[in-house]
């Protein structure tokens, strides 16, 4: 009781203890609200995944018997994804899932309201003429992956569904939904990139009062105080800030998820319920956050608690020993040595031992940057920086803890980005303009005489070709893909230069064709070519990507069968949408693939996670720029009394800045060159998981000195805060505060 | 140095507020070339400011002050903050030393603010240790030094760059007595060597006592002036 009642009594008679109280409860709430909208992520990742979950085809079919059949496939319109869901009853009373008001018979199309906006917009060859029927009603926001989702449920019967459909006892249940791993993933490094700014900048916080508090302490402790009452007063004093801080926290969570609504997600943005906690974690964590400041705080005490005439004594600092520096390379040994055995666990461990290895050489570097300065000092100002450095590379440090954590994972995500980036594309035999349509032998020739006829009527002179897929065997059972296509029609659709030279197997490999028996599938029985087949040179755009065997129909042997088979048709900018309108319609819900448009789907996925990326590493640098900030008025407020006599005494305020801004630059500059070089290590170490599998190269870009400027920006630019509180001071350099 | 017996620093008719209350109602007061004179009072009645205002330390509401005979309440806050630099020195209480450095880095501290060079500075500073019994402490940090000692290590600092007067406030109140003579004793007589003269702000009757000249202040006013210059 006595705790608390003293707590108030500080707070009501001290400014700086108000000042540190607030400053602390913005701190717990900023971390509370972060905590609660990240620990939101996966809550919102699996109510997107619910709520498109019928969507679906794959997985299992279900319990019970077969009461539709299903084929999903992904279409594109201007760029934008269109979930396409072509569906057959095969029994009344189907299920249907919420958000699908009917289920559409044959000739009937539900769509989505984005979908239907945009088939008003463009002219129906360009994208309404891809579902066969009528559009009966819209799909609910209860059905949608995201509010503005393309998507379109087509109705058939069993005879005219695609031929990639499967049958399953109604669609697939919200159960059964897919978490997005990547966001989970994100979500848990994002807890940790910004929750330890935040506590951070509670701790900064603390420290505007720590020194006095530490005095007031011991003078109860001389005076009779018993540990568990000196506890319980603080306790009482940090209760306050923490608790209040948590509620506040909690009140603005709303608000950072209506912000966090806005920031797109593989394809889309969010619905306002998609970020929702479960009660129960909610107040998880408004007791655990709180309960941590507290935590901190009592742990703070142990010297006033063991030692109260020490406490009021000013020490001499120990020295920091250098084998703090060995930290460094034993954790990146650690780090390395997780990559090589492959376990995600131990490798985010390994990260979080570097992390915390650069906070253990952190400060000794700092201590050994002052020393340098106080020997080799000229001007005050470095002397007295220098100093300060050497006494207290800990404190000094402490405020650049915040810009350690947004440097290392910006430098980390830009040393991921650009190798990432070149590693998209790859894979392709098509040209990037190609479209085109996997299916059966017996379809594609329909698809490609029905979209033929399409494009005709379009009067477009693009032309679909079908091309069999089959299966070269040599003598010594190694095996080759090939298609069946003229080389003036491969030259159209496929990534190779025209030296077409008449009918054969056109390779870009040299390759003996003697004893080659070519088979309609893997398993299938191989025809020999017949004698004087010859294997041609054809030279590649680009070594991007593999080319199957090109087989002109003409060489072919005679009585051969393929089963499946590629409707391929170019493209030109001006007719694209056309085009893909009429194959679409022709493919009758079965996925048309273009390059182009996996490329843009790997440009989307990098442009999501450079998204996150810059919204986390700003949100870490503003809250260490706030706690650098705070730390330096606390360092103007400890030695109030030392500047204080030193400006009566003529010392210019801009000398005293000056020393200020060196004490914080020094440190941060420190903090941002080796959070940056580690975090560019730890880049190379996760992208070294990858590229062993993709025989990719990293990529240094100068951009990586990006976050360590920035960071030291923020550090020094948040240090100018020195001015008015020297300035302050200077305005009654004499008075005790 | 200054002359003996002219004035070097002058105040006239010396008004200062804070809000409602005043603190100097009207103050004249002459300071001399190498002379040394306490200010007394009871608590609140305007010692500290009279030192505050005279040192440009705070701008007067009213009055005007003169160092030889150049008006300086008038300056800015730069011109002021180098005047203190160069021409004034002071002793606070409790030494207000920089925690961090180390004595003769205390004590070289103004010369390197006013733009010596290290050596020059560390130079003096040593001299007006050793010449203050510090000789051997020069390293040692304001922690590390007894009260005494550091309020020398201040001393040291208001002198070693030959300011014109010294003002000290409550130089002794931090120290018991004997300690707190001996210090008075080595700032009086290092500040007669170097003809400075000193203004001392105290309580303490018997150091005032020891004094040539006492000005008494009551209600921001010069109550009484005993003794002239020596």
């Amino acid at each position: 009781m006595i705790g608390a009642q003293l707590a108030v009594k500080v707070l009501v008679a001290d400014r700086r203890t108000r000042t540190a109280t607030l400053l602390t409860a913005v701190g717990v709430a900023v971390a509370t609200g972060l905590v609660l909208l990240l620990l939101s992520l996966p809550y919102a990742t699996k109510g997107r995944a619910e709520r498109a979950a019928w969507q679906e085809h794959h997985g299992s079919t279900g319990d019970g018997t077969p009461t539709l059949m299903i084929s999903s496939s992904t279409d594109f319109s201007d760029g934008r994804r269109i979930d396409r869901v072509d569906v057959a009853p095969l029994t009344g009373g189907v299920e249907l899932p919420a958000g699908v008001r009917k289920f559409p018979a044959r000739g009937e199309v539900l769509v989505s309201p984005a979908l239907f906006q945009a088939m008003n917009r463009l002219p129906a060859a360009q994208l309404a003429e891809r579902f066969p029927g009528e559009v009966v009603g819209t799909l609910g926001d209860e059905a949608l992956r995201y509010p503005d989702q393309m998507v379109a449920l087509v109705g058939h019967t069993p005879d005219s569904m695609p031929s990639t459909a499967t049958e399953r006892h109604g669609f697939v249940p919200r159960a059964d939904a897919q978490v997005d791993g990547l966001l989970a993933v994100l979500a848990g490094v994002g807890v940790v990139v910004l929750l330890v700014p935040s506590l951070v900048l509670v701790a900064s916080s603390a420290r505007l009062i720590a020194a006095r508090r530490e005095q007031r302490l011991a003078a109860l402790r001389l005076a009779g105080a018993t540990p568990g009452q000196v506890v319980a007063i603080t306790a009482a004093e940090t209760g306050i800030a923490a608790v209040a801080g948590a509620l506040i926290g909690w009140a603005i969570s709303p608000l950072l998820r209506l912000l966090a609504r806005l920031v797109p997600w593989d394809g889309g943005t969010w619905l306002a319920g998609d970020f929702r906690v479960p009660a129960g974690l909610t107040v998880f964590v408004l007791v655990a956050v709180p309960a941590l400041v507290l935590l901190a705080a009592v742990a703070g005490l142990r010297r006033v608690v063991s030692n109260p005439v020490g406490a009021v004594v000013r020490h001499t600092p120990k020295p920091l020993r250098w084998w703090r520096l060995l930290s460094l390379p034993a954790t990146a040994l650690f780090f390395f040595a997780a990559i090589g055995k492959g376990d995600l666990s131990v490798i985010l461990l390994g990260l979080a031992l570097m992390i915390a290895s650069a906070m253990l050489a952190g400060p000794y570097v700092t201590a050994v940057i002052g020393g340098f300065f106080v020997s080799r000092w000229q001007k005050p100002s470095a002397l007295l920086a220098g100093r300060r450095l050497r006494d207290d590379p800990r404190g000094a440090y402490r405020a650049s803890a915040g810009v350690v954590l947004a440097v290392f994972t910006g430098s980390m995500a830009l040393t991921l980005m650009p190798s990432f980036d070149a590693m998209t594309g790859g894979g392709g035999a098509y040209r990037d303009s190609v479209l085109s349509v996997d299916t059966s032998v017996a379809r594609s020739t329909v698809i490609a005489g029905q979209a033929n006829t399409t494009l005709a009527r379009y009067n477009l002179p693009a032309r679909a070709v079908s091309m069999p897929e089959v299966t070269l065997k040599s003598v010594n059972g190694s095996t080759y893909q090939g298609v069946v296509i003229s080389c003036a029609d491969a030259v159209k659709v496929f990534r190779v230069q025209d030296t077409c030279a008449g009918p054969g197997v056109y390779s870009a490999y040299d390759l003996e064709l003697g004893g080659f028996q070519v088979a309609g599938s893997y398993d299938g029985a191989g025809v020999p070519f017949a004698p004087g087949t010859a294997a041609k040179p054809i030279a590649r755009t680009d070594d991007d990507g593999y080319l199957p065997l090109l087989i002109d129909p003409a060489v072919l042997p005679a009585g051969f069968v393929a089963e499946t088979a590629r409707v391929a048709v170019d493209t030109t900018q001006a007719d694209r949408e056309m085009v893909r309108t009429a194959l679409v319609g022709a493919a009758g819900g079965e996925s048309v693939y273009t390059r182009e448009l996996y490329l843009g789907e790997q440009r989307n996925q990098l442009d999501d996670l450079r998204r996150v990326t810059v919204i986390g590493v700003t949100v870490a640098a503003v809250l260490a720029g706030c706690s650098a900030a705070i730390a330096t008025a606390g360092s103007v407020m400890d030695r109030r009394r030392t500047f204080g006599a030193l400006m009566a005494a003529g010392t210019p305020a801009r000398v005293l800045a000056r020393a200020l801004r060196m004490e914080a630059a020094l440190p941060a500059l420190v903090a941002t060159i080796g959070s940056g070089v580690l975090g560019m290590v730890a880049g190379l170490g996760l992208f070294s998981i990858i590229q062993e599998s993709r025989d990719a190269s990293a990529v240094i870009s100068p951009w990586l000195a990006a976050p360590v400027v920035l960071g030291f920006a923020v550090a020094v630019l948040a240090t100018s805060v020195c001015a008015p509180a020297l300035n302050r001071v200077r305005a009654e350099p004499l008075a005790d505060e | 140095m200054t002359p003996q017996g002219s004035v070097v620093l002058s105040g006239r008719g010396l008004v200062k507020r804070y809000g409602e209350q005043v603190a100097l109602a009207g103050v004249d007061i002459d300071i001399r070339g190498g002379e040394a004179l306490a200010v007394v009072g009871p608590s609140g009645s305007g010692k500290t400011s009279l030192l505050h205002v005279l040192a440009g330390i705070l701008r007067p509401d009213g009055g005007e002050i003169t160092l030889h005979g150049r008006r300086i309440d008038q300056l800015s806050e730069t011109r002021r903050s180098e005047l203190r630099r160069t021409e004034f020195g002071f002793v606070f209480q409790s030494g207000m030393l920089v925690a961090e450095l180390s004595a003769e880095e205390n004590v070289a501290l103004p010369m390197l603010l006013g733009g010596a060079r290290r050596r020059e500075a560390i130079g003096a500073a040593r001299e007006w240790l050793g010449r203050l019994g510090l000789r051997g402490r020069e390293g040692a940090r304001p922690g590390e030094l007894s009260g005494g000692q550091a309020q020398r290590v201040a001393i040291a600092r208001a002198l070693t760059h030959r300011p014109k007067v010294i003002f000290a406030d409550e130089p002794t109140g931090a120290l018991d007595t004997r300690t707190g003579k001996d210090t008075m004793d080595a700032l009086l007589v290092s500040a007669s060597d170097a003809g400075t003269s000193v203004v001392i702000v105290t309580h303490d009757v018997e150091l005032a006592g020891s004094l040539p000249r006492t000005v008494t202040i009551r209600d921001g006013r010069i109550a009484e002036q005993v003794g002239v210059l020596s």
